[in-house]
């Protein structure tokens, strides 16, 4: 096979199986074809693609944000505590979970740029710090309407309707507001990442920190920037899923990590970049969807839908990793 | 005299042509009914999906099974994705209120029927079946006090927002009104992918801070199954009783161990509670009305009844004692049993 044409079906090979898998979904299983489904499927990778999308920005810059699930579920359980014992509205909420989730962005590059902890470390703590902390003000318990506070009262307030519609409503009555916010995100982080030249900064830093910071960039800045980014990402991943759930249930979002480091490693082999990329991030989390969707509806066990996953990750990073060494 | 008796023999006629006829969508084998479940590990939860995957292979039906793997967004989706598979209808097997409502409704509108199994969904059009939890937990707290007398410290396993663990928890608060000698003195509880560890690890913390607890009552058996290992862990076997609710065969095994602190549980067969929701969204597929509220009613089996039947495994309990194996809820004449 000539270079050519190697590297051609090496860019295109996610897409192509994303196409063939479409395809033979659709002759299999009628139902899997209706628009209904296709806006299911993205509706249920979009938090995914959201956090996968700031993880991507924290791999951008040669560090790996591992507090995304803990921030995105300790979100669910601040958005659920203003609404359900604060009494705070819709617009409140929001603001509130996005200002925590900069919040915990900000801890995270304190610790890795200030005090010097390397990033997946500083992270990792992070994440089983949040993991523990979203349950001490409830004293453990799920946060719903009615609920008993440690002391003794009844908390008031419940979920806003204007909130629960962030994650519940369709607008035209077809798209849901979650694919249109993983649509808008995905647009945004791309700009930023590849056409700005802080995006072309970030990848620098990650190439190379050193040569990045002899060459001029602001280092610290950039990383901040990257770790705010992450984290406010996760806290909106937080709130769809709270829209979603309308509880603050302690158990939401357990899976979110790995899922979107997944998606985000998957991101490594679409259109062959070899390195995070917001594009391939979000195809990446399509890609899962679609594939878990289409087995679902041809009735294959649940039980081996992590094995599946599994075994995309795997063949998306040799496809990646491994085609690429025969380079002419 | 001749007429009555023709139509005593009509009737005879049409009785056995109508267990064989069944109404449509069910003449014809192959109708989709999705099952989705909040919690899948457990041995309840296993033993309620066979008992359902049994009843619809009877039916003729193709039952898909969506795992909720205790991810209430999943749920959601998955509820969506069987409207979108084209199902009759629907069973949603536990799950929060909050999360499922809307979606619930969202099914009943695309024509699809849909059944709650210990989810309490607040809609008139939604029958609820339930193992009649108020009974479950009467009948526990009640041999707690002919084991124990009316006096007792206990530790109380519950998770807020589960609605049969709600209607068990209502029963717990009227005893305690009931029976002033009766004093909660530390509630806990958790409900993940991990259930009877998580507890354990939780009953042991408990346990050694309030050593004057004499029973631990946890109307779920996996909750149960923690209490009995931090029990066993901490050399209070002897010491601690533990009451519960729900059964399975792993579960006899350790009521039936020799020096189990497990004495009690009152239970359904979940396997008979799995094939009466079908049956019910059978019914309400063929257009028939299953009824609001369709009850499984319980038994109480005790460790001194249970370790003198010999019985090991929950088939064995069930052709013992009919009351526990069969349910007549939710039949017509032409669902096979």
């Amino acid at each position: 096979m000539s270079p050519d044409l190697f590297a051609f079906a090496r860019r295109g090979a996610v897409f192509a199986l994303l196409a063939a898998l479409l395809v033979g979904f659709s002759l299999a299983e009628p139902a899997f074809l209706g628009l209904a489904n296709f806006m299911s499927v993205l509706q249920s990778v979009s938090v995914v693609a959201i956090l996968a999308s700031g993880v991507t920005v924290s791999m951008a810059v040669g560090g790996f944000d591992l507090s995304v699930g803990a921030v995105a579920a300790s979100t669910v359980m601040v958005s659920a505590y203003a609404m359900v014992v604060w009494k705070l509205g819709a617009a409140a909420t929001v603001a509130l979970a996005l200002a925590f989730g900069l919040g915990v962005g900000l801890v995270n590059a304190a610790l890795i740029v200030v005090v010097g902890v390397p990033d997946l470390l500083a992270t990792l703590a992070i994440n089983f710090l949040l993991t523990g902390l979203q349950l001490i003000p409830t004293a453990g318990r799920s946060i719903a309407a009615g609920l008993i506070l440690p002391s003794g009262e009844t908390a008031k307030g419940a979920f806003d309707p204007a909130f629960l519609s962030l994650g519940r409503a369709r607008v035209g009555g077809v798209a849901p507001v979650p694919v249109l916010m993983m649509l808008a995100v995905g647009v945004l982080v791309f700009v930023l990442t590849e056409r700005t030249r802080i995006g072309r900064l970030l990848f620098a830093i990650g190439g190379n920190e050193i040569a990045a910071r002899l060459a001029g960039a602001r280092v610290e800045r950039l990383k901040t920037l990257a770790y705010l980014i992450s984290g406010g990402l996760a806290a909106l991943g937080g709130v769809i899923v709270a829209a979603r759930v309308g509880r603050g249930d302690i158990s939401s979002g357990a899976s979110l990590l790995l899922d979107s480091v997944a998606a985000s490693l998957i991101g490594f082999a679409v259109l062959a970049a070899r390195r995070p990329n917001v594009l391939g991030s979000i195809v990446g989390a399509i890609f899962v969807g679609v594939l878990l969707n289409g087995l679902t509806m041809l009735n294959v066990p649940y039980y081996t839908q992590d094995f599946v996953k599994g075994a995309v990750l795997v063949g998306a990073l040799g496809l990646t990793y491994g085609l690429g060494r025969r380079r002419a | 005299m001749s007429r009555l008796r023709l139509s005593g023999v009509f009737a005879a006629l049409l009785s056995t042509t109508a267990f064989a006829a069944a109404p449509a969508p069910f003449d014809k084998p192959g109708v989709k009914i999705a099952l989705v479940s909040y919690i899948s590990a457990g041995d309840f939860f296993q033993a309620y999906q066979s008992g359902a995957e049994a009843q619809a292979k009877k039916l003729g039906i193709d039952l898909r099974v969506f795992p909720g793997k205790q991810d209430a967004t999943e749920e959601r989706e998955q509820i969506e994705q069987a409207v979108n598979l084209g199902v009759k209808a629907i069973v949603i097997d536990h799950g929060l209120p909050e999360s499922l409502k809307d979606v619930a409704q969202k099914a009943l509108d695309a024509g699809v029927k849909v059944i709650a199994f210990d989810v309490n969904l607040d809609n008139a059009k939604i029958p609820q079946v339930e193992q009649s939890d108020h009974l479950l937990a009467k009948l526990a707290l009640e041999q707690a006090i002919k084991d124990n007398g009316e006096s007792f410290k206990v530790g109380y396993v519950y998770v807020a927002g589960f609605a049969p663990l709600d209607r068990r928890d209502e029963v717990w608060t009227e005893f305690k009104k009931k029976y002033p000698g009766i004093q909660e003195i530390a509630r806990f509880g958790a409900v993940n992918a991990t259930t009877a560890a998580s507890v354990a690890d939780q009953a042991k913390a408990v346990l050694r801070a309030h050593p004057e607890i004499t029973v631990i009552f946890a109307p779920y058996d996996e909750f149960a199954r923690g209490a009995k290992l931090a029990l066993g862990e901490l050399g209070l076997a002897d010491k601690v009783k533990v009451y519960s609710a729900d059964v399975s065969t792993a579960d006899i095994r350790e009521i039936t161990e020799a020096g189990s602190p497990w004495v009690a549980t009152v239970a359904t067969n979940p396997a008979v509670v799995g094939a009466v929701s079908v049956r019910a969204a059978a019914l309400a597929a063929a257009g028939a009305d299953p009824g609001h509220d369709i009850v499984v009613e319980p038994v109480l089996l005790t460790q001194k009844a249970l370790k003198e039947s010999g019985v090991t495994t929950v088939e064995e309990l069930s052709a013992k004692l009919p009351a526990f194996g069969k349910s007549s809820a939710a039949t017509a004449a032409w669902i096979p049993e």
